[in-house]
């Protein structure tokens, strides 16, 4: 696949984890009940003690997340490559942290979460592959 | 350039992970963090609760119309974790259907039996009721409830509680507590509960307002009371 193409895929990922995490955090600065399909407890989780880390909701670390992955792609060469893919790397390292939390801990699953740490993992995966690409010589 | 990437990611999400830890609750594995209990503004279960319960009459322990022609009596501990699924399952169409109407008046007696923890949430389930909020508080602490006896009755837990629910003097219900709200309420409800045989808790009691009450089966309650309320 080319870099174009892995680009545009971690472009629409990146907008769909923005959406994710932009909802989850406006929930909870509304202080509102997220809705949660399948079974899930959204707000179980969300005001648990994993919600926040120093005081900052992980919702908005997510969307920030998302943010500056988004910036990434526009940062030509290594560096934007570099970035990006240690972003996602991190999104997804903890984001299975949090799941893990959220199975083994807290006994609630929070659907969005979940679904935010999907897009965090194929946003790991696609970025990754956008770095070994570069460094096999991949055309654009 | 992916190696540095992997090794860099991986420094930072051990920070992360290390700091969300010890900052679950002042440290990793106490109590609250272990039960799933929250801290923050924000508090399980408190828009559901404030809906519930707004624009219903409440006086002390009291949910509904004084007027209301069936009185149900529920003997519970804010820790036993049946109480909970009653309370945050069933009791929700009743208040809806019956106690909204008028047609129920629904009596909280905490019998604080199983602990510690329990006592102490039903002071400050006192302290609420002093205020007439013992219901939304009561529902926001089953939303919210721990492990059993794990110390997850914490005064964070009950200041974001209290804090969750409007019109509520904080201070005052906290002083309250503080100085044994609902110490003879418990001795009554207990005394009350053994001169209807209840030995276990959730347990409920109703009938026509002034007359006699009967035990009523949880796992039956609401069709019982639409029988009452009906009859």
């Amino acid at each position: 696949m080319t870099d174009r193409r892995l680009r545009l895929a971690a472009l629409v990922l990146a907008l769909v984890g923005l959406a994710i995490a932009g909802y989850l955090t406006y929930v909870h600065y509304a202080e509102l009940e997220p809705v949660c399909g399948l079974g899930g407890d959204c707000e179980r989780v969300q005001t648990s003690d994993y919600a926040d880390l120093a005081g900052v909701p992980v919702a908005l670390m997510g969307l920030a997340g998302y943010a500056l992955i988004l910036a990434s792609l526009a940062i030509p060469g290594e560096l934007g490559l570099v970035a990006g893919a240690t972003l996602a790397l991190v999104g997804f390292g903890f984001s299975a942290y949090l799941t893990y939390r959220e199975v083994a801990t807290i006994d609630a699953i929070c659907t969005w979460c979940v679904a935010s740490a999907v897009v965090m993992t194929a946003l790991a995966v696609v970025t990754c592959a956008r770095v070994v690409g570069a460094e096999a010589g991949v055309p654009h | 350039m992916l190696g540095a990437a992997v090794a860099l990611a991986a420094v930072l999400v051990l920070v992360l992970v290390l700091v969300s830890s010890g900052g679950g609750g002042g440290g990793s594995g106490s109590t609250t963090t272990e039960s799933g209990g929250s801290r923050g503004g924000a508090v399980a279960g408190r828009a559901e609760a404030l809906a519930l319960m707004a624009g219903i009459p409440q006086n002390g322990t009291a949910l509904g119309s004084p007027r209301a022609p069936v009185t149900v009596y529920e003997f519970a501990d804010l820790q036993c974790p049946f109480c909970r699924d009653v309370a945050l399952e069933t009791l929700p169409d009743l208040i809806r259907k019956h106690v909204r109407t008028g047609q129920v008046r629904l009596v909280y007696q905490d019998l604080a039996f199983l602990g510690p923890d329990s006592v102490k949430a039903a002071h400050a389930a006192a302290a609420a009721a002093q205020q007439d909020r013992l219901w939304q508080f009561a529902h926001l602490m089953y939303a919210n409830q721990g492990e059993e006896n794990s110390g997850w009755v914490t005064d964070a837990l009950l200041d974001r509680i209290w804090n969750a629910i409007p019109g509520l003097d904080v201070q005052r219900a906290k002083r309250a507590a503080a100085a044994g709200a609902g110490t003879a309420d418990l001795a009554l409800a207990r005394r009350l509960a053994r001169s209807y045989g209840i030995d276990g808790t959730p347990a409920f009691v109703a009938g026509r307002t002034g007359g006699t009450l009967e035990p009523v089966d949880p796992a039956d309650l609401n069709d019982q009371i639409d029988s009452l309320v009906s009859g």
